[in-house]
């Protein structure tokens, strides 16, 4: 039983609750055919917290609810405690990765990616891993548009540069009967 | 085209972390700047350390003017926060003695700026 | 801040980037001004993503027909493919014959997918689009088909994926995982065993196991289609069916490895490569090559701090998605014979290891004693233009213009003032859209491998003409051979010649005339190139297209156009008659400076990666970095500037070269005004835009002011054209990485000996 209350206390305190009745029982679900929790008409159910809280929590609560208006300009670099070396000296590269000439399959390169400049690396000699003294070395974050890479990049005081890739080609149809055309260059002899 | 930074204007609108005008978070900054302060009589004799209350206040004062010309008022919240952190760990004496003297002096070996030293002592 | 605090707050800054929906829900809105303060071409970028997800909303064209991809409309060129048309609405059908720069062979029949009405399913690769045609590549009968096929594959592939090299990038394993069945119905194997067939020799870069081989006849198309060496084929039928050449002979192709990359099972691999590494283990850094002239993009894959292997990454406007063999295989040239630490020379005359220090204060010494105009630099084949500027810089600023390069390019005339004339002015991409191409001195084969695909692209899928005047070499496709004077390109420039050639020149839309920079060195070289010059513009003048640029010099390293672009001197020539006292060379390997050439006294400074012909002829060895190792600008033959990108670091003591002359010039007294590589950038941007525009070529258009200064050049020229790389066997070590790569000594020793074999 304790443990029904307590659920439904958490319930309340979703956003859903403000808007819909509370949890109705089910004797009422049975006479209404169909159940539409709209049509039922019943007192809005008031979160006890609020009730209990005193004004200047609750002037906080709201608070944290409404917008502020801050400069689009973010710099986090104050609270991110990334080492100024990391900051100053790095350069992200935002790029599209490149398909791997090995495979025909395309489907892991169709997003923007950063990455760091490449630091040293050297093989660990206890188990021949490799090892580098760069934190910043496996931080690859994907992006779906080179305008949120972009963003991220400012966000954290990174200097930044884009690498287009130069994928585009032109549509042009592939015809199997080319094989076998009498008079073209495209004919061989061996298959 | 080197590596660049762009130039961003304007305002936006964002959910606030803790406070809502800028007056608000001056307020907290204050408010933790004294408790410092406040704390500071405690610090030296709790953890020993070889400064005395003036000079931890200097290194107080100097740490946070470090931050003065932060404006983004979630910014300066989430620093309010990491300082309330620091500073409940200190009172309770979560960290150690080596922990408040890192603020005097930096653990590790400052790199040569110039750009021959650097040629010199490093392949960077 | 304790390194603690700090890992953890990298972990809270990357969970932040990509739970803080608010924060980029509200930044979206005030994108646009963004964008716009930064002068970005965003258009152009975000175009193929957003078109891929907008396939739905795509307006009905005139000239195409409308088909279903699972029910989503697009429109599609009539002739298309049922895959081609997939891809457009942004699925991939599986596939392992078919590949899109190769013909359609339609024999592997993964492609299958069902199509409405038709009471079997279709070859996507080979069945044309009709309209109204509905696609499913997701149905019963599609994925019943694949994991047939699958399970037909497999029944003769041996299952040795632990032990292949094509483990973890092979289009077999993905697709029977993605595909295929859980279980074979085929028994009777318990019998006989699977198919078993004998490896092939075809050389010391690809590595054979036949066994798991999949017939699906890609390396023959490339072969036949791309490389033009009709070597590869099949023998037998049904379970006897072998790819291979035959009789046992090597494949005598320049571009041989990329039949490594086209096999999508572990039948081709690289023999360097092989057991070396697993792609998990490996980190992918994109990069520019620099071997050759034309700047292919590569992905340098490296594990601790060793580069193991080089790829072609596909870039439409220079390589397609090819690369050369000695862009590939020298990578091993990289580990060895490298200079790893400054040396001086001792008292007896051997150079022996010192400190930076040490060696940077004797350069630095050596050229403050030096008069100005007793000081030379010679720069050469992969040097970079960050280097370039530098050293310029530093020579300028020790009062000395005496700096030049080891290719020598004509000064008369124009000169290398208007950079239209020492460049591939149509631009690699265009070469295809020619419809006759006169070759000039050159063997574009071995002296741009690349280019020359392209060329035998045109050849063959365009019906392209190719007329050569030079020494007849193989370039694997047939022209028509004018002959190997010089004095053809004059009577051809001056209308006193009625050749044949002159007549399809003036008849073609888009004839291109590519000359090649070699033939330039000689005392008539001025007069070639003002007659080439005078030859390409009477062309072009009477085209109707008025874009279309005729007139190409075929540089022969990375490094010259960068070099002249910057200001450097083609050519050591008299410069080095006059008896410098101290030369200083950045990289210069070929030979041009050698030592009964200068005065007893004079000191050499050698800057560069290899103990080559330059370090041993130095007497202050300074080690700087390969191309792996720096990011650095080069600018390729069109005139289009690149970087690559540090994969690895450079060995020992060896360091980035710019920064070397940088720190040099601050212990000479003369101290360059940048400390790091935005400012050196920076300054590159000051001499000359192009320079730092990354990835994008800018037009040249002075054709007419350099024809009008080459007038007074128009003298007789008789003598016989020559190229330096005429065989196979001549095209494999060319420069300091080459030269020094076990490969691709064994690449010439094999070529050799096949030679000699009556095959």
């Amino acid at each position: 039983m304790l443990k029904a209350v307590s659920r439904a206390a958490g319930l309340a305190k979703t956003q859903l609750s403000k808007s819909l009745p509370a949890l109705s029982t089910c004797s009422v679900r049975l006479q209404t055919c169909p159940p539409d929790p709209t049509c039922i008409k019943e007192a809005w159910k008031i979160e006890n917290e609020s009730i209990i809280s005193m004004p200047d929590e609750q002037r906080q609560k709201n608070a944290l609810e409404s917008t502020i208006t801050v400069p689009t300009k973010v710099d986090l670099t104050p609270v991110n405690g990334v080492p100024e070396e990391h900051i100053k000296t790095r350069r992200v590269r935002i790029y599209k990765p490149s398909k791997n000439a090995m495979q025909s399959g395309t489907n892991n390169i169709h997003h923007w990616e950063m990455e760091f400049d490449n630091r040293q690396r050297w093989e660990n000699p206890l188990m021949g891993w490799t090892s580098t003294g760069d934190p910043l070395s496996n931080m690859k974050i994907q992006f779906s548009s080179p305008d949120e890479a972009i963003e991220h990049c400012e966000k954290n005081g990174w200097m930044w540069y884009i690498d287009e890739p130069k994928i585009e080609k032109s549509e042009k149809p592939k015809n199997y009967g080319l094989n076998f055309s009498w008079n073209r260059r495209t004919r061989v002899s061996t298959k | 085209m080197s590596a660049r930074q762009a130039i961003q204007v304007g305002t936006k609108t964002v959910k606030p972390v803790l406070s809502t005008t800028p007056g608000e978070a001056k307020r907290r900054v204050l408010n933790l700047y004294k408790a410092w302060y406040r704390q500071v009589p405690y610090l030296v004799k709790d953890f020993d350390i070889p400064k005395s209350e003036e000079q931890c206040r200097a290194k107080i004062k100097e740490l946070f003017l470090k931050n003065k010309d932060v404006t983004d008022i979630r910014v300066i919240d989430l620093l309010v926060i990491k300082g309330q952190i620091e500073l409940k760990e200190s009172v309770n004496m979560w960290k150690q003695k080596g922990h408040i003297m890192s603020y005097f002096k930096p653990t590790e070996e400052p790199k040569p700026k110039d750009f021959l030293s650097k040629f010199f002592s490093s392949n960077e | 801040m304790t390194k603690a605090d700090y890992y953890c707050s990298v972990k809270l800054s990357r969970c932040r980037c990509c739970q803080s929906k608010f924060f980029n829900e509200s930044i979206r809105m005030l994108r646009q001004p963004l964008t716009r303060a930064l002068a970005l071409k965003s258009p152009t970028r975000a175009a193929p993503l957003a078109a891929r997800c907008q396939a739905t909303q795509i307006q009905p064209q005139p000239d195409k027909v409308e088909v279903f991809i699972d029910d989503k409309p697009v429109y599609v060129l009539p002739g298309t493919t049922i895959l081609q048309a997939t891809a457009q609405a942004g699925v991939e059908i599986p596939r392992f014959c078919y590949h899109e720069r190769l013909a359609v062979a339609g024999n592997c029949r993964m492609c299958l997918v069902e199509v409405e009405k038709s009471p079997k399913p279709a070859a996507a690769c080979a069945m044309p689009v009709m309209k109204g045609m509905r696609v499913k590549t997701n149905s019963d009968l599609t994925r019943k088909a694949r994991e047939g096929v699958m399970e037909f594959l497999l029944v003769n592939h041996p299952l040795d994926c632990p032990i292949c090299d094509q483990g973890g990038e092979c289009d077999l394993q993905d697709q029977s995982m993605a595909f295929g069945s859980d279980k074979s119905r085929f028994t009777d194997i318990h019998f006989s065993g699977k198919r078993a067939v004998e490896d092939k020799d075809v050389g010391p870069l690809i590595k054979t196991i036949m066994t798991r081989c999949i017939h699906c006849t890609r390396c023959i198309r490339f072969a036949s289609e791309v490389a033009g060496v009709d070597d590869f084929g099949t023998t037998g039928r049904g379970t006897d069916m072998q790819v291979g050449t035959y009789v046992e002979k090597m494949f005598l192709s320049e571009l041989s490895g990329n039949i490594i990359d086209l096999c999508p099972v572990g039948a081709l691999t690289s023999k360097p490569y092989s057991f070396a590494a697993r792609p998990w283990e490996t980190r992918r850094i994109d990069s520019v090559d620099v071997l050759d002239p034309l700047g292919s993009n590569i992905v340098v894959t490296t594990r601790t701090n060793e580069v193991l292997r080089i790829l072609p990454r596909t870039n439409e406007e220079i390589n397609e998605e090819w690369l050369s063999d000695k862009s590939r295989f020298a990578c091993d040239g990289l580990k060895r014979q490298r200079l790893v630490t400054p040396m001086l020379t001792d008292s007896r005359g051997n150079l022996t290891p010192v400190e930076w220090e040490d060696a940077i204060v004797a350069a630095a010494r050596a050229l403050r004693d030096c008069p100005p105009e007793k000081l030379l630099v010679v720069a050469g084949d992969m040097a970079d233009a960050e280097s370039l500027m530098a050293l310029k810089d530093l020579a300028n600023k020790l009062g000395s213009e005496n700096v030049c390069t080891e290719q020598y390019f004509p000064l008369e005339g124009a000169g290398i003032d208007l950079r239209s004339s020492y460049l591939l002015n149509t631009k690699i991409a265009n070469v295809e859209d020619a419809d006759f191409v006169l070759l000039i001195g050159t063997n574009v084969r071995f002296e741009a491998p690349l280019l020359n695909a392209r060329i035998r692209k045109a050849y063959v899928h365009k019906e392209t003409d190719i007329a050569l005047i030079g020494p007849q070499v193989d370039l694997t496709y047939d022209y028509l051979h004018v002959g190997e004077s010089a004095s053809i390109v004059k009577d051809l420039a001056t209308g006193t010649s009625s050749h044949e050639v002159m007549k399809r020149l003036q008849q073609a839309k888009r004839p291109i005339v590519i000359l090649g920079a070699d033939q330039l060195k000689t005392p008539e070289g001025s007069a070639l190139l003002a007659y080439t010059q005078e030859l390409a513009l009477k062309v072009q003048e009477k085209l109707a297209d008025k874009e279309w640029k005729v007139l190409n010099v075929l540089q022969r390293t990375a490094s010259q156009v960068a070099a002249l672009d910057i200001g450097y001197k083609p050519g050591v020539g008299k410069l080095l008659q006059s008896g410098p006292k101290v030369v200083y060379l950045l990289g210069a390997d070929n030979g041009v400076v050698s030592r009964d050439q200068l005065p007893k006294d004079a000191v050499v400074i050698y800057q560069g990666h290899h103990g080559d012909n330059g370090a041993a002829i130095a007497d202050i060895v300074l080690p700087g970095a390969a191309y792996t190792e720096k990011r650095a600008t080069y600018v390729n033959a069109e005139g289009r500037a690149q970087q690559t990108l540090v994969a690895v670091t450079p060995p020992g003591k060896a360091r980035e070269d710019w920064k070397i002359i940088r720190a040099l010039s601050e212990v000479v007294g003369e101290r360059l005004p940048y400390d790091n590589l935005d400012e050196i950038r920076d300054r590159l941007s000051q001499v000359s835009p192009a320079l730092v525009n990354y990835g994008n070529v800018q037009d040249n258009n002075y054709f007419a002011q350099a024809r009008a200064l080459a007038q007074s050049l128009q003298k007789p020229i008789s003598g016989k054209m020559d190229v330096q790389l005429k065989q196979l066997e001549d095209y494999f070590m060319t420069d300091s990485i080459s030269r020094a790569s076990p490969t691709m000594a064994k690449c010439v020793q094999a070529v050799l000996k096949q030679k000699q074999s009556s095959y």
